[in-house]
């Protein structure tokens, strides 16, 4: 059953885009939309907003580089780790739970590492691949999306961000916990 | 709060960079100016015309755990090096470090002014009669600030990477923009947005309901559970555009960009594929354990966001929208 419902999911998701595109074209046909002047006159935005963000990009990564660069993931990590022992998070775990929200491909390295060390079926591959999946680059995507429209002042966008990681690592250790301690 | 988080991370990075530098050097981590004693193992000798001898350094994990403090190697050392010979029994080693080696002398590498190169002097050089091998001690090149030499390698690659992200965007931005505007045109996104208005009109009651924005924020949200990245962003990015039509206060973020923001970090995902296939290359019995946990924690992730969001903006400290800066 799980099984099928993967499979099924994993088809649409390799179907989607075809799909997406051969529906957006036909219903332009049938509308009678001169679909591809159309397409040329909405794709000339590509250009200007991907380099709109730079700018934003630079600096939101040259900032996290130099903090993953530093090594002060590891000391923040041995200052937070009894505190977040009480919840039954494991230390090494909490090196991921810092990374996610900065790095993508950061967080995709300690997975992997903890995954080697300690094995994937151990509550700690377990629990580490859970967060992979519980969250996203919060900061990549808070300065690409607020870059590509130039705002500057983001109000509470970071408090809100920074809830749904803290709730996305605390679900994740609760529910891997629960199920496979 | 942005500008905190952005200058937090900068001088967290740097002071603990410097304070780790320092607490190398004053505990002479890298034992710089402390000789070591090694063999090398020929296997090129050296001819008038190529005066360097290639070999192997060869060193127990007993003689360097003596060195550099118990548990520094696991096992015992080998790694390529030339040996140029200067006066007698002085020299110049170049020791290549590759992956094989331990985890100090990596360290050491990455901070030498060669990158991946240790190169030392010897002193004591007596190679046995047939020159197969040497005995001899060396001293390495001081190795120093080796965390902020990181940090600065680090800046200046990731302001670059910066760069080739947002160039790479520009192909994929184009085509699903291009898309997008042959949907609106033919009342596509309408069908779209009036099905799941029930939905979106509480998640953004500012936004009307048949509004392009919609359109683009439900394709992108959809792409984003489907694990299409290449095609959310574009869609995100196109959903950003559209709701700073509606910004009155350009500049500033609107309570329904950040209610999206909130949707789009809780990165709710039905089948989270990169991390099932960095377990099965790992060989997890089974890989696809996680789903069902993943889309726990990020359903709670992206539940808790959205809340926070439509909390938050109630608040004095963020109500700015559409008024002046109070």
């Amino acid at each position: 059953m799980a099984d099928a419902l993967r499979t099924l999911i994993n088809a649409v998701a390799v179907a989607a885009i075809p799909l997406v595109i051969v529906v957006f074209l036909v219903w332009g046909l049938v509308r009678r939309v001169k679909v591809y002047e159309v397409f040329v006159e909405g794709a000339k935005e590509g250009f200007t907003t991907a380099v709109r963000i730079i700018p934003y990009l630079v600096a939101m990564l040259v900032a996290i580089g130099v903090f993953r660069a530093s090594g002060a993931l590891d000391i923040l990590t041995r200052i937070l780790s009894p505190v977040t022992s009480l919840v039954g998070m494991p230390p090494e775990t909490l090196t991921m739970a810092l990374m996610r929200p900065l790095s993508g491909s950061g967080s995709l390295g300690v997975m992997t590492e903890l995954m080697k060390a300690h094995g994937p079926d151990s509550l700690i591959g377990i629990m580490a691949s859970t967060m992979y999946g519980s969250s996203e680059t919060t900061f990549y995507v808070l300065a690409v999306y607020f870059g590509a429209v130039g705002i500057k002042d983001t109000r509470h966008a970071v408090p809100v961000g920074i809830i749904a990681d803290v709730a996305g690592m605390l679900a994740a250790v609760w529910i891997v916990n629960l199920l496979f301690r | 709060m942005l500008n905190y988080i952005w200058i937090s991370l900068i001088a967290l990075g740097i002071c603990a960079a410097a304070g780790s530098d320092i607490a190398d050097e004053a505990g002479n981590r890298y034992r710089n100016s402390e000789a070591i004693p090694v063999t090398f193992t020929v296997t090129r000798r050296a001819t008038p015309l190529r005066p360097a001898w290639e070999g192997t350094v060869d060193l127990s994990a007993e003689a360097f755990d003596a060195v550099y403090g118990a548990g520094a190697a696991d096992s015992a050392i080998r790694q390529r090096a030339t040996l140029v010979r200067e006066g007698t029994g002085g020299g110049r080693l170049a020791l290549a470090v590759d992956p094989s080696a331990p985890a100090r002398w990596r360290e050491m590498a990455r901070g030498a002014s060669v990158q991946d190169n240790l190169s030392a002097s010897a002193s004591g050089v007596a190679f046995t009669a047939d020159s197969a091998a040497a005995s001899m001690q060396i001293v390495f090149e001081p190795i120093r600030f080796v965390k902020l030499r990181a940090v600065t390698a680090a800046a200046l690659d990731y302001a670059a990477t910066a760069v080739t992200i947002a160039i790479g965007l520009i192909g994929v931005m184009a085509l699903w923009l291009g898309l997008m505007s042959i949907a609106e045109k033919a009342g596509l996104l309408h069908v779209l947005t009036r099905a799941l208005a029930p939905l979106t009109r509480r998640l953004f009651p500012d936004v009307p309901p048949d509004h392009p924005a919609m359109g683009a924020m439900i394709m992108n949200i959809a792409a984003n559970m489907l694990g299409l990245s290449n095609a959310a962003t574009p869609l995100g990015l196109k959903a950003m555009e559209e709701l700073n039509r509606l910004n009155p206060k350009l500049g500033t973020a609107t309570n329904a960009m950040v209610t999206f923001l909130a949707i789009n970090t809780g990165g709710l995902i039905l089948i989270p594929a990169t991390a099932i296939a960095v377990r099965a290359a790992a060989g997890s019995a089974n890989p696809g354990i996680i789903i069902g946990t993943s889309i726990i924690g990020a359903g709670c992730a992206t539940v808790a966001g959205v809340a926070a969001s439509r909390i938050l903006e109630r608040l004095p400290l963020y109500r700015r929208e559409g008024s002046s800066r109070g």
